[in-house]
């Protein structure tokens, strides 16, 4: 099966939006689920969420930072280039139902998330208020689609540089004291997240958070995004993303986040085994050997 | 003895015979009539057949899995030939390529079936791609074997994902039968304080990463994932000495934890010799009781217990227990987890007529492989939860041979 690249755009400060060609996950995919995407062969496959799909042209669009090695990778791929593996769609679907007024928060990338469950929570005839935040106005994205999915979009930037200077959540703080919400959907950091739980909780409202974990295969097979919820371990990517945010244990899932940082850990060890063995180090040790020799 | 005693039934004096005789070829065809993965099964097997051998009471046994890898790796043809014999049979859908789909394929494919097998990674292979290391079974013979069955007439469809991609319902419809051989994809939680802290990891995402980890003709593959010098495993299975294995090959220091006596593994001795030559060291009779953290949430090292077999109630029933005041700490900076696996839940959703045991098992009726739903079958570790690789590929021929008298009707 060809996933050809049929678009691609820059939408933010190093965010790029590709479609590809997909029709067998466009016809089945879910507000809230995922794919998972490995640019070239032997590549590490990583989850993205789809943010929208169109079954005539049967395509699904992904939005992602370039971060990492293969996203950048992604990022570099051109037009009608073939993308080597992509499956899904996998997750459960978002729980959307008739709620009344409902919050979508989002920041940073996340806003690629939130943007679908904006739409279905619409599709559903609840009424929503949108809060989007973002580093600089330079990072921000998707702001007129949200603006279409919403009812009423409050802005905030972390500079100032663009409608209002702060944090999302200071937003949200205002939102649920001048109105009476119903639910409150929450994409985000871990911090972002547990403070977000922390201000519905003394309310009383209802909230859902969709917990970005790091995934290996996506499949339920390597465990690396077990994560504790209700006292329990559970995969995410099978059970998740989506999650009652009362029940995520937030201190947990914040030493999961931080266990592949590379630059966090080790400060006690020799620095070399950051790099691993063998690589192009080996090789060029071993061809200077050869030079001296 | 040694036939009665392998899972598939392979003819083995008849091979070895050939070998002696100098007829490489021929003792290949004599296996390959009953097993469609030689090269691998003589690399992995468990051996039952060793076990069994009757020169066991008076010496050693006769390495029959060593004898079968050379007659596999010498014996078979340079080139995969097409030999498919019938066109148009009933069509057949296989889910999952490891070992127990892989053999029920070619098995069907033999007997003049259309099957078609879906994979949910990128490339075919399941557990002998991702799960088995590159030094037990090198990427290159599992290829050549794939490329046999293909030639069968086989079709293999990979990233479709059984219940997300299409459900059962929507598969069974297009195919006359349905084989489900997903296998237990799951990793068995350990309830250990400190799991979820950086540089804990499942067996299985550790063989993953190193597995996927791309490797070139200049450089070997670097495994994505932060790993620390000293690596203490968990566990007593193939997996774990597997995962113990690769931390040595990866250059790092690997202590092997597990709460039995050496001579009780679950793997071969021969296994444990090389794993023993390579420099692991065995912590027999020691229970892992907490994973301590430092300062940035990473593993700091293992709390341990030792344990000793003792006599608790006077009954005459020796079992091991803890020993009291005998714990110690260990010092890793790494912990891999493989103390087993439970069956992926993957395949029931959407389906809700599947009928699934409590442990997560498929049900199946005595003697038959098939399920609660006429016309889809299971085999392998779906349904027996954990087995050897052979015993999975002897439960894949079973099903097929299964789904042959149901399609005959």
């Amino acid at each position: 099966m060809p996933f050809k690249i049929i678009n691609k755009l820059v939408l933010a400060d190093q965010v790029k939006r590709i479609d590809i060609i997909a029709p067998n996950i466009a016809r089945r995919i879910n507000p809230g689920q995922f794919v998972s995407v490995a640019p070239e062969e032997d590549d590490e496959h990583i989850p993205l969420t789809v943010t929208a799909y169109d079954l005539i042209k049967g395509s699904i669009m992904l939005i992602f930072p370039e971060v990492g090695h293969t996203t950048k990778k992604l990022g570099a791929m051109h037009i009608h280039e073939e993308i080597y593996s992509v499956l899904g769609p996998l997750g459960r679907s978002a729980r959307i139902g008739k709620e009344g007024l409902v919050v979508c928060i989002a920041t940073g990338i996340r806003i690629a998330q939130i943007l679908p469950i904006c739409r279905a929570f619409r599709d559903k005839g609840n009424r929503i208020i949108g809060v989007i935040g973002a580093k600089t106005k330079r990072s921000l994205m998707l702001e007129p689609q949200m603006r279409l999915a919403c009812d009423k979009l409050y802005i905030a930037t972390n500079d100032g540089s663009y409608e209002r200077r702060g944090q999302a959540t200071d937003i949200l703080g205002e939102v649920l004291e001048k109105n009476r919400i119903d639910c409150v959907y929450a994409i985000g950091s871990v911090e972002m997240m547990r403070a977000v739980c922390a201000m519905t909780g003394q309310k009383n409202i209802k909230t859902l958070v969709k917990l970005n974990p790091v995934m290996t295969d996506c499949m339920g097979m390597c465990g690396s995004c077990r994560v504790k919820v209700g006292g329990k371990m559970v995969l995410a990517c099978i059970e998740g993303p989506e999650f009652n945010g009362f029940d995520v244990d937030f201190d947990d899932l914040e030493i999961r986040m931080n266990a592949y940082e590379e630059n966090a850990q080790w400060g006690n060890l020799p620095s070399e085994h950051k790099t691993g063995n063998g690589g192009p180090k080996t090789l060029t040790k071993f061809l200077s050997g050869i030079l001296k020799g | 003895m040694c036939v009665r005693a392998c899972p598939l039934e392979i003819n083995i004096p008849g091979f070895i015979r050939s070998l002696r005789e100098g007829r490489v070829s021929d003792a290949y065809a004599i296996i390959r009539e009953k097993s469609c993965l030689p090269s691998i099964c003589g690399r992995i097997c468990s051996a039952p057949c060793e076990v069994a051998c009757v020169l066991n009471e008076e010496a050693a046994p006769i390495g029959i899995r060593a004898l079968e890898r050379y007659a596999a790796d010498f014996g078979k043809g340079k080139l995969a030939k097409k030999q498919r014999l019938l066109y148009g049979g009933k069509k057949v859908a296989v889910i999952g390529s490891g070992p127990a789909g892989l053999s029920a394929a070619a098995d069907l494919a033999q007997r003049g079936y259309q099957v078609t097998v879906y994979e949910a990674f990128d490339k075919p292979g399941g557990i002998l791609r991702y799960g088995i290391p590159e030094f037990r079974v090198p990427k290159k013979t599992l290829d050549h074997e794939i490329d046999q069955i293909k030639a069968l007439g086989v079709t293999i469809e990979t990233n479709f994902l059984i219940g997300h991609t299409a459900t059962l319902e929507e598969i069974r419809q297009k195919f006359s039968a349905v084989l489900l051989a997903t296998g237990a994809g799951i990793p068995k939680f350990m309830d250990l304080p400190g799991t979820s802290l950086g540089g804990v990891y499942y067996g299985e995402e550790f063989l993953m990463r190193v597995n996927r980890a791309k490797s070139t003709f200049f450089s070997r593959g670097v495994p994505k994932l932060p790993l620390g010098q000293k690596i203490a495993v968990i566990g007593s299975g193939n997996t774990a000495l597997d995962c113990a294995r690769t931390g040595v090959r990866l250059g790092r220091q690997v202590t092997l934890i597990f709460r039995r006596l050496e001579e009780d593994m679950y793997v071969a001795e021969e296994e444990r010799q090389y794993a023993k030559e390579e420099g692991i060291q065995f912590a027999s009779l020691v229970k892992p009781v907490e994973i301590l953290p430092d300062s940035n949430n990473f593993v700091r090292g293992l709390k341990c217990v030792r344990m000793d077999f003792a006599d608790r109630d006077g009954s005459g029933n020796w079992e091991v227990a803890e020993l009291p005041d005998s714990e110690f700490n260990l010092d890793v900076d790494t912990v891999v987890i493989a103390v087993g696996h439970n069956p992926n839940s993957l395949v029931g959703e959407g389906t809700p007529s599947l009928k699934i045991n409590d442990d997560g098992t498929m049900q199946v009726r005595d003697n038959d492989s098939m399920t609660s739903i006429p016309g889809v079958f299971s085999a392998g570790n779906v349904r027996t939860n954990a087995g050897p690789v052979v015993e999975a590929m002897a439960s894949g021929k079973k099903a097929a041979e299964d789904i042959d008298r149901y399609l005959r009707g």
